[in-house]
């Protein structure tokens, strides 16, 4: 966490307070590294929080931030995108808020192709209000919300955002620091709406699926001879695997994202444009 | 006073709105102000239509009862309406169609029985043209220049071709040569100054709400359509590229006020509409502003509730809900327009005050003010806006978090807008410390909520919020106070009251109690007027001043007070 010439400070004074071993831990790492190494400065990139242990990192990231309400920072990001689209805007929100709370933001935004990163650290669990399940949660799981286990199947994210159009969908791991980094910076730089879903342990509630638990289970997907992240059908089909879980991108395409799309933002901006003086003379002809 | 009062009624979808529309254009540029009222049920086939147009050389605030020519596509539009007929009425109707149903019709004497579905056909245009056919015929019946209807004609279907304008010029002059050689004493005695009132335009709540917003420096509009605001969403979208909108129809009114907060804390001024029920789903998104110390507007048309109520309906329920909507304390104001002129001004203020204040400011219309017509001093071309509360981008910190909640004395922190160097900071939903990092800690706690109301106490002091205003004679036996859209019907009410005066309320909150209470102070008799079932107002006024108004005038079934109405209550 130090400063030095060729990396600007990236975060503030306030220690973190996830619990020692958390995956946010590693999540933040390469969040760092990649505003590096894309030259991105505290000033020029928008960080939006959701309400959970992932959006606690709001008080240590030293960027502009807004910390939203529980499941609203997609909706949240959307709207700063469209006001000063120059900005990448990047969310951190956790698999409650985006697939529980939020489901339909996530859906909604994923289709209209919003240019934002939707970063979801995944732990498979409501970890702030003590180990719920979440909508993540394999069915059977016994968590205090579900004594008797889950009875819900679990929701298959990466497929659902394949699914609804969604542009660039990767799966990363907070134990990889390097290889996530990578997938942070492919998902910054991507066009349209990234969804980076970020397997990560927590060693309070979910003790059943430690490090070492994912590194036995993951497998890289760059490293699957043939794998082609343009294949929409294969890509999903990828998503359906849960013995094993692969990790890096699925897919991608390149289309026009939200904003490249609306004539008010071809040239400028909106918040460029200026409204010192409107003239609403030409339009008042309709009413006479 | 010379009046016209006209009224068309039909099943849903045999264009009503659309025919009331043309006949409010067609008087309004003879010279005489229009006010155009429609009732109709949430259904977008079948149900009872009606369109309403009261027209008057001097100012028309709201429709009256009594009717001058009722239009009845069916036999409906004539056995529901029996109560606004008079012996004057003429009742346009074509008997071949309904005449069975009309057995024991007291009033048959005064059916102008015309064949329009038969001249339709004649006509070529078919039953399409059947309610062109009753215009023209209403035409003549108000001594209406049929040139002056084939121009809102030609204005109305010109995009639909040649060929359809020439079909509805042929059924209108049909429908009016009916009338003329049939029922030639029926034309009514009303002269028309012949140019459209100087400086007057003619439109709804909803597009004065939309172009106030513009004038106030609106550029990102977001809605999830619902009634009675759905037209705004439909004007913003139209115009969208005219006036460098960002309009977006969102996923759901939660993420609708949502990306209106993150599109304002980008730094671009935000509006979002909605009912009572998208409103309930806004109500977190309202605290979220309040505490984030982020502008939003938002504009609440209300209608009959709780639950989906009576969707096409007006009424004023939502009063103290806007005032104290979302858990917990911050400030905001509330606008009560009474009419289009005060709808604009609210709609411009609240775009700049919000900045100002970073907080939310509430526009409340109703389906009454938002869906009629009213004609309005024209509007003002040009309108200069001021940003405000924005930080000296030269005076930012290097490599430190901004401040962005810093303790003032007026409550207003200024803020840098994200990509300004050096003006990093956190704007946050949790309580938070003066960089706005999350704490839990009493006197930062109470610091902060300190600070927030007093940006309330500011903006109580603020010069430009709209005064409670008297009208009527200054002395009179009884006082009439009201909010909102009960403004044009209690003033037309005046007309006929010589001795009653009555106090509007265009801003509720800050409660304008040193205004008021001057007011209040010289009136003998008081009553209060709203549209709901327990006198909101009334106990506002009660908490907010201690004087309680013993007397209220009550309406909440779906419809606004009539003139004569509010006469016969008091």
């Amino acid at each position: 966490m130090t400063t030095n010439l060729h990396s600007p400070k990236r975060v503030t004074a306030l220690p973190p307070t996830w619990c020692p071993g958390c995956g946010n831990f590693g999540i933040l790492g390469s969040i760092k590294a990649a505003l590096d190494q894309l030259t991105v400065t505290p000033d020029q990139a928008v960080f939006v929080y959701d309400v959970g242990c992932s959006g606690n990192m709001a008080d240590f990231v030293y960027a502009y931030g807004f910390h939203s309400l529980h499941g609203r920072a997609l909706s949240s990001a959307a709207g700063i995108k469209l006001a000063n689209h120059h900005l990448p805007v990047i969310s951190v929100i956790g698999d409650g808020g985006c697939f529980g709370e939020g489901v339909d933001h996530f859906i909604g935004l994923s289709r209209g192709n919003h240019d934002i990163t939707v970063l979801t650290h995944d732990n498979y669990l409501y970890s702030l209000t003590t180990g719920q399940k979440s909508p993540l949660t394999p069915k059977g799981t016994v968590t205090p919300s579900t004594p008797d286990g889950t009875i819900d199947e679990a929701f298959n994210p990466l497929g659902v955002a394949i699914l609804n159009q969604a542009t660039f969908v990767a799966r990363g791991f907070a134990g990889d620091i390097p290889h996530l980094t990578k997938l942070l910076i492919a998902a910054i730089s991507h066009s349209g709406f990234s969804l980076l879903d970020i397997l990560q342990p927590c060693p309070t509630y979910k003790k059943d699926r430690s490090y070492a638990w994912y590194r036995d289970h993951i497998y890289y997907l760059d490293q699957e001879a043939g794998y082609q992240t343009n294949d929409r059908k294969l890509a999903l089909q990828k998503t359906l695997e849960t013995d094993r879980l692969p990790v890096g991108i699925f897919f991608e395409e390149t289309k026009p994202a939200y904003h490249q799309q609306v004539i008010s933002l071809k040239d400028t901006p909106l918040v460029s444009q200026t409204i010192d003086s409107i003239n609403i003379g030409p339009a008042l002809k309709e009413f006479i | 006073m010379p009046a016209l009062n006209w009224k068309i009624a039909g099943a849903a979808g045999e264009g009503i709105k659309v025919s009331g529309l043309i006949l409010s254009k067609a008087l309004f540029r003879q010279g005489v102000n229009i006010h155009g009222y429609t009732e109709y049920p949430s259904l977008i086939r079948g149900g009872h239509n009606t369109f309403q147009v009261a027209a008057s050389i001097e100012k028309a605030h709201a429709p009256k009862v009594a009717l001058d020519v009722m239009v009845a596509l069916n036999a409906n539009a004539v056995l529901n309406h029996q109560e606004e007929f008079t012996d004057q009425t003429a009742i346009v109707a074509d008997l071949n169609l309904i005449k069975n149903d009309l057995t024991g019709f007291k009033r048959q004497n005064q059916i102008i029985d015309i064949p329009l579905a038969k001249i339709a056909r004649d006509s070529g245009g078919g039953l399409l043209v059947k309610n062109t056919v009753a215009l023209g015929a209403s035409g003549y019946l108000l001594n209406l220049p049929l040139e002056s209807l084939n121009q809102i004609l030609t204005e109305t279907f010109a995009r639909k071709g040649e060929e359809v304008v020439k079909l509805n010029h042929q059924a209108a002059s049909l429908g009016y040569d009916y009338v003329k050689t049939n029922f030639p004493d029926k034309k009514l005695n009303f002269a028309y100054p012949g140019k459209p009132p100087a400086d007057k335009i003619f439109l709804t709540g909803n597009e004065a709400i939309a172009l106030g917003a513009v004038a106030g420096g609106l550029k990102f509009y977001t809605a999830y359509p619902m009634t009675p605001t759905t037209a705004i969403l439909h004007y913003l979208a139209a115009h969208a590229d005219q006036f460098g909108l960002v309009v977006r129809h969102g996923e759901n009114e939660i993420g609708v006020v949502n990306s209106a907060i993150g599109a304002a804390f980008a730094g671009v001024r935000s509006m979002v509409a909605t009912s009572g029920g998208g409103f309930s789903l806004m109500t977190e998104g309202l605290g979220l502003s309040g505490v984030t110390e982020t502008p939003l507007v938002v504009v609440l048309g209300m209608r009959p509730g709780p639950a989906s109520g009576m969707p096409t309906w007006s009424s004023q329920g939502d009063l103290l809900f806007a005032i104290n909507a979302s858990q917990d304390e911050f400030p905001r104001l509330v606008f009560t327009p009474g009419d289009p002129a005060e709808a604009f001004e609210a709609a411009r203020l609240a775009q700049n005050l919000s900045e100002k204040y970073q907080t939310p400011a509430l526009v409340l219309t109703d389906k009454y003010l938002s869906e009629s017509y009213f004609t309005v001093d024209r509007f003002a071309d040009q309108h200069l806006n001021q940003r405000h509360s924005l930080a000296d981008s030269k005076a930012l910190p290097n490599d430190q978090p901004f401040p962005r909640y810093q303790l003032t004395d007026n409550g207003i922190s200024p803020r840098p807008l994200p990509g300004t160097p050096g003006g990093v900071h956190l704007t946050n939903s949790y309580e938070h410390d003066e960089l706005g990092y999350a704490t839990e800690e009493s006197k930062v706690r109470t610091a902060q909520v300190d600070k927030r109301n007093r940006k309330f106490a500011s903006m109580s002091q603020e010069e430009s919020l709209p005064q409670p205003v008297l009208f009527g004679p200054q002395n009179a036996a009884t006082t009439i106070v009201s909010w909102g859209s009960n403004k044009g019907v209690i003033r037309q009410a005046l007309n006929l009251l010589p001795d009653v005066n009555f106090i509007h309320l265009p801003l509720v909150w800050p409660f304008p109690e040193k205004t008021l209470a001057k007011l209040l102070a010289s009136a003998k008799k008081l009553v209060t007027l709203e549209c709901n079932s327990t006198g909101q107002l009334n106990r506002l006024i009660r908490e907010q001043t201690g004087i309680t108004i013993d007397r209220k005038l009550l309406k909440y079934d779906g419809r606004p007070f009539y003139p004569e109405e509010i006469v016969e209550k008091l």
